[in-house]
């Protein structure tokens, strides 16, 4: 990274957030934020970038917010201790529930929990200026390289919300409560302070506040920092830098920093899925501040897409492929089809049905140095999923698998083989750009075979299992994602887990339990504290969850469920899932070999064929 | 292509092109399914089959976005007939056909026609509000109960109260554009009169015309091939994929 893009960058981003009077750069992060806090507030204060004027209410909060910078280590203001002391209280009553938990923690750690543990805040009326200034003001930062070096500390008692969000949508009023409210935002946007995607409201009625969050992180970056997370009562702000592209999420859903930061990489990957990581940073290269979103035009659909699947699907915290279950021998049957059904340079065939994979066949040298990540298989899921409404046709598209080459375009087959319901999907993987009708004629064969052995109608039969199934009383529900199939999860992460019944049938429990077990997840995998075991009575159901060198396991009893008995039940789940585990994981992936000279392109990076790295745009800028 | 498949190879390819939103997804939705519903731009391009006869007509639905723009002319090649799109409500949708699409066509055949085709005319022309469309009347109006009002479709996509940015003559000039970039005679052409169309895949006015047209224009081209390929036998052509054009009309040919 040059140093004087930086520069360029965080000028860009002052520029926009500030009046055109004249300026210098601000020339520390105090000075920095007064300045953005005076864009944001809508009151005209005084514009001129020092930190004296402090009649207006506004400026003062303000001024609090800079005592805090300026001297990281010092205590915080009389006032704002207290209110962290609440909040400590409040969390050791929290954590006092979990047996599994060590209780010691410091302020600073107690501070990053205000987000997590503030159930109830009493609510202030705040402008949007107020909202991103309280989201940015507490920056926790990090040496380039080095830990944690930042200060956490409760915030300013501004920018909280009123009323539950509702739908939304691109035209959406930025400046209305509504929009403030939402759960999760995400931004993207160029070093240069572009907008190039809001999950809600359009990014040009955002472009200053994400000028000020650019301003931000530039600022810090030219102090050989990295801007990581921003917390307030309310909210957790994540920054992740991936080269020329800065994603953002503020976040008011209880989720750790990991997570949200993991979410961005979803986000950032499906962008690659798109354009490639290559093309994206020749573009910038080439051109400095480029309009990304003529790109991307388009594709907001599929962002925003992965972004509610990402909050419904389990399957993006996991890291794991959820299959449909299935008779072992269906299965097998199935993957002999697609093993018969192929042509030069085909590289993956996978089934899928219900948005569910039924199978997953992979090219012999292609996977032999590698595995297909489940990261790429739910962005190639989601693409389906977002992409094909007009299910008649045969689609034929370019796609990166940005975790199995960044940079290298695959060529997608996309057909649905039971028109018109449109639920048993085909999708093939091709290194050739030229190959839709040799692929084509793939899917004319597996269709035929399919019509032989009447695979549609038991594909169609197949389908999630009830946790009643497993006799367990009191157990609602479970996730179970192994780390010992034979012969399987050195290729493919997989999970299980059954239908989400009553209790949590409606939208608002599924959430909630998954809220739960992300909280679940967040303690197990945390950096500073990992656990390995986890008992968690919550209000309305109790928690366990277990990690071992075999297995990740979540599971969710009725609230009555006494620990012993827990234990007791978990011990028959695992031996259920032992006994079904041919029914509910791919076990055996298998391979074919269709390439006499397999292209190994698609893996090498620098390939024989130019255009998997150039979709032909790069000559349009 | 090297393959030793036994595919059967559609007779006659035919292109849609033209910008993101312009409308080509709904124009063959219309035209194919006789409906008009809610689309997503398109990824890529969608491969559909019709049958006209006894022939196989190969359509491709390309995506207007720019992120594709590098597979237009993959998708162009040896294409028969090619239906450039505009929407006759954006001036910079016609513009983009000459900026942007019209260099893709340089694979096609040498023989390929041309199209112009301004969609969403029943945002700007009374008549065509009215549905040309003969059997898919009652289908249409229960598809679109909600947006029957134009203006209301127009402002959540356009943000204009679109009055109409591109006249036929406009396009008419860009047809003879075409010619002249593809080096043909307007003489020895088909006219600009019969090529260039406006039609509302919202309505389905002139969405039949449109495309029967073409597939008639194209016929030639279909017998040409046939007689390059005496062997290739009629019968297997026409087992290849009914399934795909239930919609098949009799009326053809
Ligand atoms: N009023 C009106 N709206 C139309 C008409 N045709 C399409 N639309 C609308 O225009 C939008 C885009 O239509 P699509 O068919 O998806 O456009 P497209 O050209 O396929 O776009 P890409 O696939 O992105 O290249 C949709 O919201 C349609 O409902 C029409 O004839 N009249
Ligand atoms: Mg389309």
């Amino acid at each position: 990274m040059e140093r004087d893009n930086h520069q360029e960058g965080e000028a860009q981003g002052v520029k926009i957030c500030d009046p055109p009077s004249e300026r210098k750069p601000p020339d520390t992060l105090a000075t920095s934020l007064s300045l953005l806090g005076n864009h944001m507030f809508p009151d005209p204060v005084e514009r001129n970038n020092s930190t004296t004027d402090k009649e207006e209410p506004a400026d003062l909060h303000l001024s609090d917010v800079t005592a805090q910078e300026q001297s990281l280590d010092a205590e915080p203001p009389s006032n704002q201790v207290k209110k962290l002391e609440t909040e400590e209280a409040e969390n050791s009553e929290c954590q006092s529930n979990e047996s599994a938990e060590t209780t010691d923690r410091g302020a600073e750690d107690a501070a990053d929990r205000v987000t997590e543990d503030a159930a109830a805040v009493d609510n202030d009326q705040s402008d949007s200026g107020e909202f991103v200034v309280t989201m940015l003001a507490k920056a926790k930062l990090e040496e380039q390289g080095i830990g944690v070096k930042g200060r956490s500390s409760p915030l300013l008692e501004a920018g909280t919300q009123e009323s539950p969000a509702f739908m939304s949508h691109r035209d959406e009023d930025v400046t209305a409560d509504s929009w403030r409210q939402h759960r999760k935002h995400v931004f993207v946007l160029s070093e240069a302070g572009k907008p190039i995607y809001s999950r809600y409201g359009s990014e040009e009625a955002l472009s200053s506040t994400m000028g000020v969050m650019m301003a931000l992180v530039s600022f810090v970056q030219s102090g050989d920092n990295i801007i990581r997370s921003v917390y307030s009562e309310q909210h957790t702000v994540v920054f992740l830098q991936k080269g020329p592209l800065v994603l953002v999420c503020v976040s008011s859903s209880r989720q750790s920093e990991q997570q949200l930061r993991g979410e961005l990489l979803y986000v950032y990957y499906q962008i690659i899925s798109m354009l490639t990581q290559a093309s994206i940073s020749r573009i910038f290269e080439h051109k400095k501040n480029y309009d990304l979103r003529r790109l991307l035009a388009g594709s907001e659909k599929i962002l925003d897409g992965l972004l509610n699947l990402v909050d419904s699907d389990p399957s993006f915290l996991l890291a794991a492929i959820h299959c449909l279950p299935l008779a072992s021998s269906l299965r097998d049957s199935l993957s002999q089809i697609l093993q018969k059904a192929i042509t030069p340079n085909l590289v993956f065939s996978i089934l899928i049905a219900k948005n569910q994979l039924l199978t997953i066949v992979q090219e012999k040298t292609v996977i032999e140095d590698t595995r297909l990540e489940p990261a790429d298989v739910h962005l190639l899921l989601n693409l389906i999923g977002a992409s094909s409404a007009f299910q008649a046709g045969e689609i034929w598209t370019p796609i990166c698998l940005p975790l199995f080459n960044p940079d290298c375009y695959f060529y997608a087959y996309i057909s649905y083989l039971d028109p018109p319901e449109c639920t048993v999907c085909l999708l093939l993987l091709s290194t050739d750009k030229e190959a839709f009708y040799a692929v084509a004629e793939c899917k004319r064969k597996i269709e035929e075979a399919m019509v032989a052995q009447n695979s549609l109608s038991l594909i169609a039969k197949a389908q999630s299992y009830s946790v009643s199934q497993v006799g367990v009383s009191d157990l609602r529900h479970f996730m179970y994602k192994p780390f010992d199939v034979p012969d399987n999860y050195r290729q493919l992460s997989q999970f299980t887990s059954p239908e989400m019944e009553a209790p949590y049938s409606s939208e608002e429990e599924k959430m909630r339990l998954l809220d739960l077990y992300r909280y679940m997840h967040s303690r197990i995998h945390s950096t500073s504290r990992p656990l390995k075991l986890i008992y968690h009575v919550a209000e309305r159901e109790t928690l366990l969850a277990w990690v071992t060198s075999k297995f990740e396991l979540y599971t969710c009893f009725s609230p009555l469920v006494t620990k012993a008995c827990a234990i007791t039940a978990i011990t028959k789940l695992l031996r259920w899932i032992k006994k079904e585990e041919d029914r509910l994981f791919i076990r055996y992936p298998p391979k074919y070999s269709t390439t006499p000279n397999p292209s190994k392109s698609s893996r090498g990076g620098k390939s024989d064929q130019q255009d998997s790295t150039d979709n032909g745009f790069l000559s349009l800028l | 292509m090297p393959e030793t498949s036994k595919m059967k190879k559609p007779d006659v390819k035919v292109v849609l092109l033209g910008d993101m939103n312009v409308g080509k997804t709904s124009l063959l939705h219309r035209y194919t399914e006789r409906k008009f519903k809610d689309t997503i731009s398109t990824v890529g391009g969608a491969f559909f089959l019709k049958q006209w006869g006894p022939y196989n007509i190969s359509i491709w639905d390309t995506a207007g976005r720019e992120q594709f723009h590098g597979l237009g002319s993959m998708y162009c090649r040896g294409a028969a007939a090619i239906i450039l799109t505009y929407d006759v409500t954006n001036w910079q949708s016609l513009a983009e056909l000459e900026e942007r699409f019209l260099s893709l066509t340089d694979t096609a055949n040498h023989d390929c026609i041309y199209a112009v085709v301004g969609n969403k005319a029943d945002l700007t022309d009374p008549t065509a509000q009215q549905s040309q469309d003969t059997d898919g009347m009652s289908e249409d109006q229960t598809e679109c109960e909600d947006r029957t009002e134009p203006e209301v479709l127009s402002t959540s996509l356009t943000s204009s109260a679109s009055p109409k940015q591109v006249t036929h003559e406009d396009a008419m000039a860009l047809y003879g554009r075409i010619l002249r970039y593809k080096g043909l005679e307007e003489k020895s052409s088909l006219p600009a009169e019969k090529m260039c169309f406006e039609t509302s895949a919202k309505t389905g006015y002139n969405v039949d015309t449109l495309f029967e047209t073409l597939f008639d224009l194209v016929l030639p081209s279909i017998l040409r091939k046939r007689n390059e390929y005496q062997e290739s036998p009629t019968v297997d052509l026409e087992e290849c994929r009914g399934g795909s054009s239930k919609r098949a009309r009799s009326s053809c040919c």
